[in-house]
């Protein structure tokens, strides 16, 4: 992968007529990385299956549910597991949420007032799960760093909301390996320039031929002791699916 | 008032010009008339607000685990995780002598939603009919019928009825996050629906017997996270507050007594201001009254320069003669309170009693929490009908202070003598 990313710096440096020596020290685009990085996560369309562990102060559960994606813009997620709430699923389209309940055979859409409100009764709001995917979009990001820490060649990206973005972040932190673009973490400020969150990337193994962390695990600061860690068990990418796979119809399919 | 032959004087110098004399005190009279009364009605009005707001769904004492409030978390219940026994906890209220009616509660925030439209509410689980005893929202529902336990039966809000379209007998998805961090869900027929006239009340809460909200939300029935409390009278409820914070046997976590001034510091507040304007208003009132007063006294001294001039010519001192008038002026005050006092009670019994009802003028007013049914009920304040008199009697005698001080130095030869 790396190789890749050379030929193509040189394929820029020669087209731009530098013809130069050394030309891996172009100054990197920070938007282009995470661009890069974002893309690396999700593929253009996926499908995986994913244990979602979430521990807070009064209780701890496991959920494992099938996700499929496509673009930033579309996602389904299914619970599999425990069976009490096998069948639940919930629908992101463009801004909206539906959430399919099996038990009563519903499915409700989330109102724009219950967009900050816990995910499936983790540290993930469902704001997280619309607005995550639009990074570049809603953030100017700037590069604060690049070079050696702890051993490894990194970049640390600073995103600052944009001045018509409608987010709830002062600003957010990022740092990403150099080496394979892998993310490790990322820091959510609340206005006030307070940690609020940590999510951190970890175990980057390969699925279906693409490096990935496999492990996803979320801090909320305000919470000590808690978090949500997603673990990826099953990966796959650039599925033949589109738009219409997204409909509350397959929402409320039960496998 | 006969002892002296000046209080006697005076007192007979108010039957000279009757006309003017009834008059002037009728003056007097409609000012206390007016002071007694429009301070009985903001009393009655506060009393009706600080009634409304403690009796329309909050209790006048609210108990809770301290750590419940402000968050309201879900897991903060009476007892913490292990619960209480709320049977035990509500005989040892009723059992206090200032305890009129107690109610427990569970809360729970979720989602409700019919059809498309879904809206966030407040989940809230009552003994329906301990609640009824207690609270006033729930005594005329404005539609359909109160919820059975064990039915998935639950009431809903007028407002809240009205955006999900919804009325008695149809069905409602609530969801809710569970105590044991699951998607809580179930399908629910709408009982009723009732009318607080809190439009926030009405818009955001569910109401459901509390056994069934313990089921949605994995809750067990001894975890509940209120007991409300009503007292006699709302003014009790603070030394009430404490007496009860003390009297329940140790429940492992602490607990919180709050009485309504602590839940609405609000209310207190704008009671606080409304006593401090009653003084205000008897001022603003008497010292208009002031000076139609001490223009008819001037009025009635100067008539009787010549009398003043004889009573100096024989020997009577500017004292005496200062003190005629001042008994003119203490005599005033009094037929003054006679008369108000014949013109204030009459109607203050009636307003009492039997107040206007204003409804048709004017629909129902909703201030800081309390529902205000627009009616004239004046409140009976003793203590301030005796600060009134008191103010009638300085305001008659300072209103004669400087006919008097005229009065004793009109020039006795001059004045005879007809310069």
């Amino acid at each position: 992968m790396r190789r890749r990313e050379i030929v193509r710096a040189l394929v820029v440096a020669l087209a731009s007529g530098a013809l130069t020596v050394t030309p891996v020290v172009a100054q990197p685009d920070p938007v282009e990385i995470m661009e890069r990085v974002d893309r690396l996560l999700r593929g253009d369309s996926s499908r995986g299956v994913a244990t979602m562990e979430v521990v807070t102060e009064n209780w701890e559960r496991e959920i494992t549910m099938e996700m499929w994606s496509l673009g930033t813009e579309f996602s389904l997620v299914r619970v599999q597991a425990p069976a009490r709430e096998a069948g639940t699923a919930t629908l992101m389209a463009e801004d909206n949420i539906w959430n399919y309940l099996p038990k009563v055979e519903r499915t409700i859409k989330i109102p724009s007032s219950m967009m900050g409100g816990s995910w499936m009764g983790s540290h993930f709001t469902n704001d997280d799960l619309v607005r995550e995917s639009q990074l570049i979009e809603d953030y100017d990001i700037e590069i604060a760093f690049a070079g050696d820490r702890d051993g490894d060649d990194v970049w640390e990206f600073r995103l600052t909301p944009k001045s018509e973005a409608a987010v709830i972040w002062g600003h957010l932190e990022f740092r990403v390996q150099q080496l394979d673009y892998m993310p490790l973490w990322s820091r959510f400020y609340n206005e006030d320039g307070e940690l609020v969150r940590t999510m951190e990337y970890s175990e980057f193994t390969e699925f279906a031929g693409r490096l990935v962390p496999a492990v996803m695990d979320m801090q909320p600061h305000d919470k000590p002791g808690e978090r949500t860690t997603i673990r990826y068990e099953e990966l796959e990418f650039d599925l033949d699916i589109d738009e219409s796979f997204f409909s509350l119809q397959r929402l409320q399919r039960r496998r | 008032m006969a002892e002296s032959p000046w209080s006697r004087i005076g007192w007979r110098n108010l039957g000279r010009n009757r006309k003017r004399t009834v008059l002037t005190a009728l003056g007097l009279a409609v000012g206390f008339f007016a002071v007694v009364f429009i301070v009985g009605w903001s009393q009655g009005l506060m009393v009706a607000m600080v009634e409304s707001a403690t009796s329309l769904v909050s209790g006048q004492i609210e108990i809770h685990d301290a750590e419940f409030r402000p968050e309201r978390s879900l897991y903060d219940t009476i007892g913490g995780r292990d619960g209480t026994d709320v049977d035990a906890m509500l005989a040892a209220l009723d059992a206090d002598p200032a305890v009129v009616a107690a109610a427990p509660r569970v809360y729970a925030g979720g989602l409700v939603s019919s059809g498309d439209s879904t809206s966030a509410g407040m989940l809230m689980g009552i003994d329906v009919a301990r609640e009824l005893g207690l609270t006033r929202f729930l005594n005329e529902l404005r539609d359909g019928a109160l919820p059975e336990a064990g039915r998935n039966e639950l009431l809903v809000g007028e407002e809240m009825a009205r955006q999900l379209s919804v009325a008695p007998g149809d069905e409602l998805v609530v969801v809710a996050s569970g105590a044991d961090g699951s998607m809580a869900n179930d399908l629910y027929t709408v009982s009723g629906v009732f009318r607080s006239g809190l439009v926030e009340l009405d818009l955001t809460f569910v109401v459901l017997p509390m056994g069934d909200l313990q089921d949605l939300v994995v809750l067990d029935r001894g975890r509940i996270h209120e007991v409300a409390v009503s007292t006699a009278d709302p003014w009790i409820a603070e030394a009430t507050a404490e007496r009860l914070g003390g009297a329940f046997p140790a429940t492992g976590r602490p607990l919180e007594v709050v009485p309504w001034q602590e839940l609405n510091p609000a209310m207190v507040e704008y009671v606080a201001l409304a006593d401090a304007m009653y003084f205000v208003i008897v001022i603003l009132v008497f010292s208009i009254a002031i000076f139609g007063v001490a223009n008819t006294m001037l009025m009635a001294t100067y008539e009787r320069r010549r009398e003043f001039a004889v009573m100096l010519a024989l020997g009577a001192t500017p004292r005496s003669v200062r003190s005629v008038v001042l008994y003119e002026g203490l005599a005033l005050g009094t037929l003054s309170l006679a008369l108000g006092a014949v013109l204030t009670f009459p109607f203050m019994i009636w307003f009492h009693e039997a107040p206007p009802d204003l409804s048709w003028a004017m629909s129902d007013v909703t201030l800081m929490g309390a529902l205000l049914t627009p009616s004239l009920r004046v409140e009976y304040d003793v203590p301030f009908w005796c600060g009134a008199a008191a103010a009638l009697f300085v305001t008659a005698l300072l209103a004669a202070l400087y006919p008097s001080w005229r009065a004793s130095r009109v020039p006795p030869a001059d004045t005879l003598a007809g310069l």
